[in-house]
């Protein structure tokens, strides 16, 4: 392999270093010490004493769990609902430009309005939705009280913002697949789904592994939707790993542990990476 | 592999953001810092946004008739916790962006024992507190050093409707005998609101509502929480058996004080638990209740003592202000008996001195003043002194909200709310 491309790319290399693997190494650093208020704020080596705490810290594996839950079922749905927003924008039709910049409003509003907002339409009892309720006549549900609601309600939410980005995503992969390709399979007589199978998802996939990479890692480490719609409630139900970390650090200045929950998160965010990365080799490696 | 580095880097963004911020610059919105020799000291104040509208005109009065000091108030955000991300991501950097911190009153131990904080004593002397009502003290000291003067002596207090009733309920007993029967009559749809959601003002409720049953949070000589006691359980299934009895509403798991003074305002409940920054707002916007509504100290269990929560603020001196001198200047008009009189009378704050609450003027324009006095003397209680409090107060805000959203049964929360209390001081104890 040649060296030249490295060279080329070594300022942008070191530059990422500089900021990813800086705080990186700082968290790691952190995390083999109590630095709280009990120390005053000055690291003390601890001996790996917080990464014992992680490992009998229930609150820590169930966060893990909600975290999860929540990434898995959102990134799920965006992949469809974005799929199926791409497909329709794709095809030729009057108004389609404007359709495209209407559909990604909710990716430009800010996350924080975005859940404000959703905290107004899901209040129990003066917002619209159970205005609605109450109009036909039923009672108004506590959405954001309710633990079993509650974290549907941050899902919706979530795909609710981020399926544009998906769709966009995938729509750029759709304009990128050859017009004459279909129109071959079409005079051979393959249906529309034959075509969807055959030739439409094989070639989005590399766009599509794209897109739940990064859904993956921004629901994994889900924070403002999480602070702002519910603070982590009903009774910590939908508390997220990295809505944990910043309790830990910003809350109780608790850095030490905080650092090593931001760590031990993102191991589990490392681990997914390759799991899917090593399912998207295999899905390729079985196209014709 | 290229995706791979995508991931890495987004994710690491992702997840890091919000513990990064204790290695960012503070936030862009103070002002920049006036560097010329000549010139007034400029002394900056972090305090959430709308306390920069009501005292903006204090500080030019002191600008005015200070000369070698200009006030620079600088916005925070309005939601306590937010403000105190803001100033903790400054303080952590041990430069000081602000010259004066606007404090919550559980904040003082925290950032005390963080060394975030300059004592006050060696500028204001040791009586500092001693001309302010008792009640209204507390909350400031810790571990032997003044850390906080307090500009407000808010305690929480009872919101009832004059047109629904004579009197306030006597006790917890009649509050609820109260409620149901005009719940039954027709006359409001709810009993009583107050802040259930899992957040800092579900501990202040906890907190009273504890005291109210004879029972208390946290014993200073132990330095451990009391919860799983007879009495906590029955304060805990006091606030349960109000939801299940439809006395209050389920909704109030999701309650703030905005929420629930939005229900009262509405005329749909005859008790609310707020602050007195309500008052003024029930008064000013004239909705249906306006002009019926009747404030008091917050009842208790029969033959108890009871209490309210103090949510006051106060101002502090970080520790490595470049001015300490021209701060504490700032400091000592901004939490004087001049600024709190204003304040007072355009905000509806309690004062803390008690020759406020003796100015005869003040009591004819602040009907409030006297009932503020009366709960500040009957039982002004502050959250635990210890600068564990975060944690502890963040179990109990868990466990308690998942008894009122239905998901925990009282004795399981209160038994996990001691326990986990207890695990989490002995797991950051470092020795």
């Amino acid at each position: 392999m040649s060296l030249a491309p490295w060279l080329l790319m070594l300022p942008a290399l070191l530059l990422l270093a500089a900021v990813y693997a800086g705080p990186l190494l700082r968290y790691a650093w952190l995390s083999g010490h109590a630095s709280s208020v009990l120390t005053g704020l000055i690291p003390v080596p601890n001996d790996g004493a917080n990464w014992q705490r992680l490992a009998g810290d229930a609150r820590f594996w169930q966060d893990a769990f909600q975290t999860l839950r929540f990434a898995f079922l959102s990134v799920g749905l965006e992949l469809l609902l974005g799929l199926a927003i791409a497909l329709l924008l794709h095809r030729p039709m009057r108004g389609r430009g404007l359709l495209r910049a209407v559909t990604l409003l909710p990716w430009a509003l800010p996350t924080t309005l975005m859940a404000l907002g959703w905290r107004w339409i899901l209040n129990d009892p003066y917002g619209p939705v159970n205005g609605l309720i109450q109009g036909l006549g039923g009672q108004p549900y506590g959405f954001l009280s309710t633990p079993a609601t509650t974290w549907l309600a941050t899902v919706v939410a979530d795909v609710w913002k981020t399926t544009p980005f998906v769709a966009l995503l995938l729509l750029a992969g759709l304009q990128s697949i050859p017009g004459d390709l279909e129109e071959a399979m079409q005079l051979e007589g393959a249906s529309r789904w034959q075509i969807l199978r055959r030739l439409t998802l094989p070639l989005l996939l590399p766009y599509l592994g794209l897109a739940v990479l990064f859904r993956l890692a921004q629901a994994l480490g889900v924070f403002d939707l999480i602070q702002v719609l519910t603070g982590g409630g009903p009774g910590g139900s939908t508390e997220s790993l990295a809505f944990y970390a910043y309790l830990q650090a910003m809350r109780f200045l608790d850095f030490g542990y905080g650092a090593t929950v931001m760590l031990a998160t993102f191991g589990l965010l490392l681990l997914l990476a390759l799991a899917w990365l090593l399912t998207l080799r295999r899905l390729q490696g079985r196209q014709p | 592999m290229l995706g791979f580095l995508i991931f890495l880097l987004v994710g690491l963004g992702a997840v890091g953001a919000p513990l990064g911020l204790a290695w960012q610059p503070g936030q862009g919105n103070a002002p920049v810092a006036a560097t010329a020799a000549e010139g007034p000291v400029p002394v900056r104040v972090l305090m959430p946004a709308p306390f920069v509208d009501a005292t903006a005109s204090l500080a030019a009065r002191f600008n005015a008739s200070h000369p070698g000091i200009r006030i620079e108030l600088s916005r925070g955000p309005l939601d306590t916790e937010a403000l105190s991300d803001l100033a903790v991501s400054s303080l952590v950097l041990g430069e000081a962006p602000y010259d004066v911190l606007m404090m919550d009153v559980s904040w003082t131990p925290k950032y005390a024992a963080a060394g975030f904080l300059e004592p006050l004593e060696p500028w204001l002397g040791d009586h500092a507190l001693d001309p302010m009502l008792p009640g209204a003290r507390a909350g400031n000291a810790f571990g032997g050093h003044l850390w906080r003067m307090p500009f407000s002596g808010d305690t929480a207090l009872l919101y009832w409707r004059t047109d629904l009733m004579d009197a306030p309920p006597a006790d917890t007993e009649a509050l609820v005998r109260t409620a149901r029967s005009l719940q039954k009559q027709g006359k409001v749809r709810w009993g009583y609101v107050w802040q259930g959601r899992q957040y800092e003002g579900l501990s202040c409720v906890m907190l009273e509502v504890l005291h109210g049953f004879g029972g208390r949070w946290w014993n200073p000589a132990t330095g451990r929480t009391e919860l799983d006691t007879a009495a906590a359980r029955q304060a805990t299934g006091w606030l349960s058996m109000l939801v299940r009895s439809g006395v209050t509403p389920p909704a109030v798991a999701n309650f703030a004080e905005n929420e629930a003074l939005q229900l009262f305002a509405a005329g749909e409940a005859a008790f609310l638990r707020n602050w007195p920054y309500a008052w003024k707002l029930i008064e000013q916007e004239g909705g249906p209740v306006a002009g019926h509504v009747g404030v008091s100290p917050l009842p208790a269990a029969p033959g108890q003592a009871g209490g309210a929560t103090l949510g006051t603020w106060g101002f502090s001196l970080p520790a490595h202000s470049p001015h300490p001198a021209e701060a504490v200047e700032v400091i000592r008009w901004l939490s004087g008996p001049e600024a709190q009189k204003e304040l007072v009378l355009s905000q509806g704050y309690a004062p803390t001195w008690q020759s406020l609450y003796d100015d005869p003027d003040l009591q004819r324009r602040h009907p409030l003043l006297a009932v503020q006095r009366q709960s500040l003397e009957l039982g002004a209680l502050v959250r635990p002194l210890t600068p564990l409090y975060a944690q502890y107060s963040d179990v109990l805000q868990r466990q308690v909200n998942g008894v009122l959203s239905g998901s925990r049964s009282v004795e399981l929360a209160m038994a996990e709310a001691q326990s986990q209390s207890t695990r989490v001081a002995e797991a950051i104890d470092p020795r």
